[in-house]
């Protein structure tokens, strides 16, 4: 047992240490607009994804074959902390980057990934996910966006959901249902599809925080080539569930975050005015900060020890759950935690002058509420740790 | 970074782990709650043939020359198996407190002898209004900030009767002098407590483990409706809640023995963390235990209750949750903004 980084690894971490450094200026400018305003600010964002590509940054965990680097998942792990550290922008192409690539790199065509694996390196093709819609959610294989084979193309119809970058995406990956006689987890097929394809309509969502970040698309007569599906028609399940294993193996969400909003908390504690003295003297706000301390440290070294495993070549498998379940309702109780001290104030928005922040903790804890909802909910978290990890049986 | 064990401790793991299955069972357990002193004496010895009580004492006393990292998968394992013998107060804090404090003739008298099973030494530390085994050889005790290391003929014991009757506890007035005295030192007396608050921390993971493990077998056989009520959701989120609980405070409870083992600057923080969430932990298995098994879990004649018993003791010692908390309070509000 040790927590000494390798000299390989903390020649890694200083190499990317430097870049960000040296990339300050760059770093604030993209940050000083956000993406979704569209236009200029989101091609800044493209800009800053082309940046970390040049520098061979963008997906160091890619095999060198395909434009990575092989690196390891503790050095993907040491990126994320460091990314976090140097508050770079959030990444507009992470679908593509993080879920779509490695998913094409086991199930894709030579001619798929010679098309698309490059374009999604250089972030000239920004890929969003077409999982849910608005009868499948938790239970995604109830999925009823057809696709009829005619000839070497499909012809796909019907409506995703939630889809992030929506209004940006040159691309998307669906799950369409091509066998609607077979059991529900059949029949499903898993494809590539153009947005820009005619027959495809895309409408913004605004969100309870008032931004679009996501959108609906519809899908009415779009003609996709049959030489875009990625596995075999009507095995799309298998791809879909490779493909979120990606996610939940990539997705050890890097414990620097949740530190920097710790650190934060307890510095607005010590000036937020609280009777005669400041929130920091109130035993109950001094004894949620204590236990919200232990819990950002208990996350980190949880995600140590997976990271250990994955380091040593373990595959990650349903304990992916329990991290997510862990950070995800962690993250809502420290915003809440946020809001409690500010009191009031809490409530007050963006442009308001004694809004703390610009109305910013408010708009953190929202998003907070949507993390125990994303890629799986707290509640289908639960059932896969019940029933994959302690072996209890289904209903 | 490598937050994991070696094969060797994990083999030693094992090891105990084969030896406590079959000499500490709930029978054994029961029996040492019916028994006089509470104590097999046969037991101890296996223990100490196998290396283990001498773990954290130098070669050179006739010990392992072991640290907290190996020592903790072994507490996590007497937590797990109730052991009624004071493997925590010997071998956890004793032994390392002498090591670490006593004089060389003091060392040479006592580590041979606690090493090789002949002797046992238990500590009585501020908090704590009594003192567990203090039929020990050696008994350590804070008084008025200072440490003393005290033999049987300057002790009187009165015992007190613990609703886990495998635990032995007495009330402990001794005769102390400057012969007795160990240390003065603040820092001695709050390396003690670490290591007490961090052992019990490990128990405690062994303690809520097994009685997560005893659920989820008695859910999946236990049937009602016509099912299963491991199938019921309602069972499976509750038992799903209690694992992450547990499996995160072995995170917290073995980076704490690192950084014991280490004498890192956070060590004093890393044990009031595995402590906090340790006891945390446990009290929602204890709970779900009791309240999955039933009716059942309410007799006497089920095991269960000896887990419920110990682990609440344990959440209990050494500071519950909300004292680690106020220590980790302060010490982030006395760090410099």
């Amino acid at each position: 047992m040790n927590f000494e980084l390798s000299g390989e690894d903390a020649a890694f971490r200083d190499e990317v240490r430097a870049w960000f450094a040296d990339h300050r200026e760059q770093i604030e400018h993209t940050r000083a607009v956000d993406w979704e305003a569209g236009g200029e600010a989101f091609e800044r964002y493209r800009a800053w994804e082309r940046a970390l590509f040049e520098a061979g940054l963008g997906a160091v965990t890619w095999p060198v074959e395909y434009g990575g680097r092989g690196a390891s998942m503790v050095q993907q792990a040491i990126l994320n902390e460091e990314y976090t550290l140097a508050d770079a922008p959030n990444r507009i192409n992470r679908l593509g980057l993080g879920l779509l690539g490695p998913t094409l790199m086991v199930y894709g065509t030579p001619e798929q990934k010679a098309r698309h694996l490059p374009r999604i390196l250089a972030c000239d093709e920004i890929w969003c996910q077409g999982y849910s819609e608005p009868n499948a959610g938790s239970d995604l294989a109830s999925l009823r966006t057809r696709a009829v084979r005619e000839g070497d193309e499909f012809v796909v119809n019907g409506q995703k959901i939630w889809t992030s970058l929506g209004r940006f995406g040159d691309w998307i990956f669906t799950l369409v249902r091509t066998d609607p006689a077979a059991p529900k987890h059949k029949g499903i097929t898993f494809l590539l599809v153009d947005m820009h394809s005619p027959g495809i309509e895309v409408r913004p969502l605004i969100q309870i925080d008032g931004s679009a970040r996501f959108a609906e698309v519809f899908f009415t007569d779009v003609r996709v080539p049959v030489a875009n599906v990625v596995g075999r028609v009507d095995d799309g399940w298998t791809v879909a569930m490779a493909l979120l294993g990606f996610e939940r193996g990539g997705g050890l969400y890097g414990p620097a975050l949740f530190n920097r909003i710790l650190r934060d908390v307890v510095e607005l504690s010590r000036r937020e005015p609280r009777g005669e003295g400041v929130a920091a003297d109130d035993p109950d706000v001094r004894r949620r900060v204590a236990q919200s301390y232990i819990e950002t440290r208990v996350y980190e070294l949880t995600v140590q020890r997976a990271l250990t495993r994955l380091a040593r070549g373990e595959a990650p498998g349903p304990e992916a759950s329990l991290n997510k379940l862990y950070w995800s309702e962690m993250k809502v109780r420290l915003d809440e935690l946020a809001l409690d001290i500010l009191g009031p104030r809490a409530e007050l928005g963006p442009g308001s002058p004694q809004a703390e922040n610009d109305g910013g903790w408010y708009g953190d804890y929202l998003y907070a509420r949507a993390s125990t909802i994303f890629a799986g909910t707290s509640e289908v978290q639960k059932n896969i740790i019940a029933q994959r990890v302690l072996g209890l049986p289904r209903e | 970074m490598d937050f994991d064990f070696s094969s060797e401790q994990y083999l030693l793991r094992d090891t105990v782990r084969d030896l406590l299955r079959r000499e500490c069972t709930p029978g054994a357990v029961r029996a040492a709650w019916a028994s006089e002193s509470g104590r097999s004496p046969e037991r101890w010895r296996k223990l100490a043939d196998l290396g283990v009580v001498g773990l954290t004492v130098a070669e050179e006393h006739g010990g392992a020359g072991m640290d907290e990292v190996d020592l903790v998968l072994i507490l996590e394992e007497a937590g797990r198996s109730l052991l009624p013998e004071p493997l925590l107060e010997t071998t956890a804090v004793g032994a390392p407190l002498l090591a670490r404090s006593g004089s060389d003739t003091l060392r040479a008298e006592w580590l041979p002898r606690i090493a090789a099973g002949d002797a046992t030494v238990t500590v009585g530390l501020a908090g704590s209004p009594y003192v567990a085994d203090a039929t020990a050889d050696l008994v350590v005790l804070e008084r008025q900030g200072a440490l003393h290391a005290v033999t049987q003929d300057r002790l009187t014991l009165q015992p007190l009767r613990s609703v886990d009757r495998a635990r032995r506890l007495f009330s402990v007035t001794a005769e102390l002098g400057d012969d007795t005295l160990l240390s003065t030192s603040a820092a001695v007396a709050r390396w003690a407590f670490d290591h007490a608050a961090a052992a019990t921390a490990a128990e405690l993971v062994g303690v809520a483990g097994a009685m997560l493990d005893m659920t989820v077998a008695y859910v999946k056989q236990r049937e009602q409706f016509g099912r299963r009520i491991g199938s019921f959701q309602a069972v499976q989120h509750k038992l799903a809640e209690t694992l992450l609980l547990v499996d995160s405070a072995r995170s917290a409870v073995y980076y704490a023995a690192w950084a014991l083992a280490n004498d890192t600057p956070d060590a004093s923080i890393a044990a009031s963390v595995a402590k906090a969430y340790a006891s945390d932990a446990e009290r929602r298995a204890n709970a779900e235990a009791l309240q999955l098994h039933g009716g059942i879990g309410f007799t006497w004649e089920h095991d269960l209750h000896l887990w419920l018993k110990r682990g609440k003791a344990l959440e209990l010692q050494y500071g519950d949750a909300d004292l680690h908390r106020r220590r980790i309070a302060d010490w982030i509000y006395a760090t410099a903004g």
